[in-house]
């Protein structure tokens, strides 16, 4: 493993402990944006045209 | 979701449901990073006399659709937030409920399945997203060994465990 993936590996690790030890009310307010953008994105004119 | 699990709480306090705890990706975002999904899991003591047949879910419906809530498929939209209420299907259920941790969320009070519970589910539901969940708890390190063994055992899901951690952890330190 090159030197830069461990870094970025190593900071995609960090990050993900950051958001796991955010208090409860602020990852649920997290998850109504996530679930915000994935409605977006059902929507999307572009997802829509491939379901037809 | 606060003024989701506000509507929960009087629902409760109304006498239409017992006992409740949040599982599915909502209750596991509670242990772990948020992950997106679309939907609420309630698992809910119903307040009915056991082997009532119309089960029972038809208070809860009466009650929500009475205040302005309506349905949509399996679903409740409580304050925007699909709700689905799971009455416990099994004894593993039944004892998630039972043993589901009080917390709040900006001063509201409400209840979780504990991440031992949630991974047992995990398991033995057994779909790929379920497996993908039970890795995650894993990776986490928020699971008690000592808990989940004896949940497992109590539940009959040693061997599934062992074949999970044959196919997925193998070689982890």
């Amino acid at each position: 493993m090159t030197e830069c993936m461990r870094r970025v590996l190593e900071s995609k690790r960090a990050t993900r402990r950051r958001l796991q030890a955010l208090p409860f009310a602020e990852k649920l307010k997290l998850l109504e944006k996530l679930r915000e953008r994935s409605l977006f994105i059902a929507r999307s004119e572009l997802r829509t045209r491939q379901g037809r | 979701m606060k003024a989701t699990l506000e509507v929960i709480n009087a629902m409760q306090k109304d006498g239409i449901i017992g006992k409740y705890a949040t599982g599915g990706a909502v209750g596991a975002t509670y242990y772990l990073e948020p992950s997106a999904t679309l939907d609420i899991d309630i698992f809910v003591a119903l307040k009915t006399p056991p082997g009532a047949p119309l089960l029972m879910r038809t208070p809860i419906y009466d009650y929500l659709t009475s205040r302005g809530h309506r349905s949509e498929k399996e679903y409740l939209v409580i304050e925007g937030w699909p709700v689905q209420f799971l009455p416990p299907g099994n004894a593993l259920e039944e004892e998630a409920l039972e043993q589901a941790v009080e917390t709040e969320v900006e001063g509201t009070r409400t209840w979780v399945i504990t991440a031992e519970h949630l991974a047992a589910i995990a398991l033995k539901t057994g779909r790929a997203k379920d497996f993908a969940r039970l890795l995650e708890f894993v990776e986490a390190g928020v699971l008690d060994a000592h808990k989940l063994n004896s949940i497992l055992e109590r539940h009959g899901l040693i061997e599934k465990w062992e074949q999970f951690e044959a196919k997925f952890l193998r070689g982890r330190p």
